[in-house]
């Protein structure tokens, strides 16, 4: 495959005079997994929703696997999979039941046991849904989203609500997937999470990219350099591209001036720190 | 797998599900049953035991049957599809559907079909306990006639489920609304009370609604030693009307997302 899986240009949305999305413009790679970044309201969910087929949209132009989202075809429909951001499944149905179910919509699903072992749900395939714990009814979401067998998984904020280690087990499942070739467009407001799952990232601000790269790349264009000023004990930070030559000039002073540097630390700015400066630390 | 045959597979899934609603089976198994037994025991004492009906009599029990089989036809496809279809609207799952490859149709298709033998299911039950346990005679020749009724019933009571959900917004508006109707149209259609004890202007309102007819003809495939199917053309014509403005309705205001 050349074309890319996404191309958005000029995607814009309006809800009556309210313009959400102002042209937004971004690639995403087959087999490559990316991140949608921002805080609550900045426009995710309605780029994803538009991504996935249930919004048109009010200008721009988008393609998801070579189709037009805003006409989507059965055809189309069997190649993308979708995690939507609430769990909707039929509380009644077992697990089990419930994937067998999803599997009949599709011409060429995957195997019903091998998706639940994918996703760990096995001690749970005889549940029913209503049963799950939060983390396990995701990991259901998250096989019905992969049942189809797409080109393309749709996850709108997998991890929303968890506790720490179900977020982390949940890292690990979707981390998994990376080797089935599936390539995967993922929301989230964890900048942690972007971090450790997407190769590449957009941030996305008040409805515009602020930011796009790979979050090594934009987590470390600027090292922090902090220590405390030798007798008034002032804390003092330095930027730099160049951490290496600039701490050996600060220590070689230090050493010529036979003074202390306190609390002497260089950092690379995190994803998060990168994601508080663009969003004006907006979020949550 | 062809598209008739997702249809069939949702329906039994949703069947699957509808056994294991308690609310299904409590209100719309158990409890027309129960009226039966209450009724055709307190109604078919000493001289209520026949009621005046299309210029002859019938025995109460025999009357009471047939109104309860309409009066659960409709608990089965119209409340049942009204609540359940607005419950699956707001909880978010028709919304996960749509981003399926699976035909809208199909769903729907599989939603009556599911209502269609809920209803056909409880109308056998109501039957046997009428000819258990209260002596009511059927004869086999008016059976198709009465099995017509039930479908046909299913069918315009389902589109019309299907069409309310487009003016009930959420669950409880749903649960609140449908068993209303259903419940007032019984005492107007001659469900809960023979229509020979209704004033003529109320039976003249209840004839303009489906239930009436549906009631009506089922109760003539009942009557005994007069012959025929039980069909009369104005129950049909005013069931296919209904039937006709429900599709159309739900066909054009069905909504996926709340």
């Amino acid at each position: 495959m050349d074309r890319p899986a996404i191309a958005v240009r000029g995607l814009r949305k309006s809800y009556g005079a309210d313009e959400v999305l102002h042209g937004i413009d971004f690639e995403v790679q087959p087999g490559e997994v990316f991140g949608l970044l921002g805080p609550n309201g900045a426009g995710k969910t309605t780029a994803i929703e538009i991504l996935e087929g249930y919004r048109e949209r009010s200008a721009g132009e988008v393609s998801v696997l070579g189709v037009d989202p805003g006409r989507p075809t059965r055809a189309w429909r069997e190649q993308v999979g979708l995690v939507l951001q609430e769990s909707q499944l039929e509380p009644l149905l077992t697990v089990r039941e419930t994937l067998s179910l999803f599997a009949t919509f599709y011409a060429s699903p995957r195997s019903v046991d091998e998706t639940i072992e994918l996703v760990g749900l096995t001690d749970g395939r005889d549940r029913r849904v209503g049963t799950l714990s939060g983390g396990q009814r995701r990991r259901l979401d998250v096989a019905v989203g992969l049942i189809g067998d797409p080109h393309l998984l749709f996850l709108d904020e997998p991890t929303t609500g968890f506790d720490p280690s179900a977020r982390r087990s949940a890292w690990n499942m979707i981390d998994g997937l990376r080797s089935l070739g599936t390539t995967i467009f993922l929301t989230t407001h964890y900048m942690e999470e972007a971090q450790y799952l997407a190769d590449r990232v957009a941030i996305l601000r008040d409805g515009e990219v602020a930011a796009l790269g790979r979050p090594d790349e934009l987590g470390s264009r600027e090292t922090v350099i902090r220590y405390r000023r030798p007798g008034t004990g002032e804390i003092v930070t330095l930027r730099t591209t160049d951490p290496q030559r600039t701490l050996y000039e600060l220590t070689s002073w230090a050493e010529r001036e036979h003074v202390e540097l306190d609390g002497l630390e260089a950092t690379r700015p995190t994803l998060e720190n990168v994601f508080l400066e663009l969003t004006g630390g907006g979020h949550e | 797998m062809s598209d008739l045959q997702l249809a069939v597979t949702q329906a039994r899934y949703a069947l699957l599900t509808s056994f294991r609603t308690p609310r299904t089976l409590v209100f719309g198994m158990a409890f027309p049953v129960v009226l039966l037994v209450m009724f055709n025991s307190i109604f078919t004492n000493g001289a209520q035991d026949s009621v005046t009906f299309a210029g002859g009599t019938i025995d109460a029990s025999a009357y009471f049957t047939a109104s309860l089989s309409a009066y659960a036809i409709a608990l089965s496809t119209f409340t049942s599809l009204a609540i359940g279809l607005t419950a699956q609207r707001e909880s978010g799952q028709l919304k996960r559907l749509r981003g399926t490859p699976v035909p809208a149709w199909t769903f729907v298709a599989g939603q009556v079909m599911r209502s269609a033998a809920v209803a056909f299911l409880v109308v056998a039950v109501l039957l046997a306990t009428g000819v258990i346990f209260f002596g009511v005679h059927l004869e086999a020749e008016r059976m198709v006639g009465f099995v017509l009724y039930v479908a046909l019933g299913a069918v315009v009571f389902s589109a019309l489920g299907i069409a309310v959900t487009a003016y009930t917004s959420t669950v409880d508006s749903a649960s609140a609304i449908t068993p209303f109707v259903t419940v007032m149209l019984s005492f107007i259609s001659g469900v809960f009370i023979s229509v020979d004890q209704l004033p003529n202007w109320l039976e003249a309102v209840g004839k303009v609604f489906p239930l009436y007819h549906v009631a009506e003809g089922l109760q003539r495939c009942v009557l005994s030693g007069v012959g025929g199917t039980g069909l009369t053309g104005n129950n049909l014509a005013v069931l296919a009307l209904w039937g006709v403005a429900g599709v159309w309705v739900a066909t054009r205001r069905f909504r996926w997302e709340p």
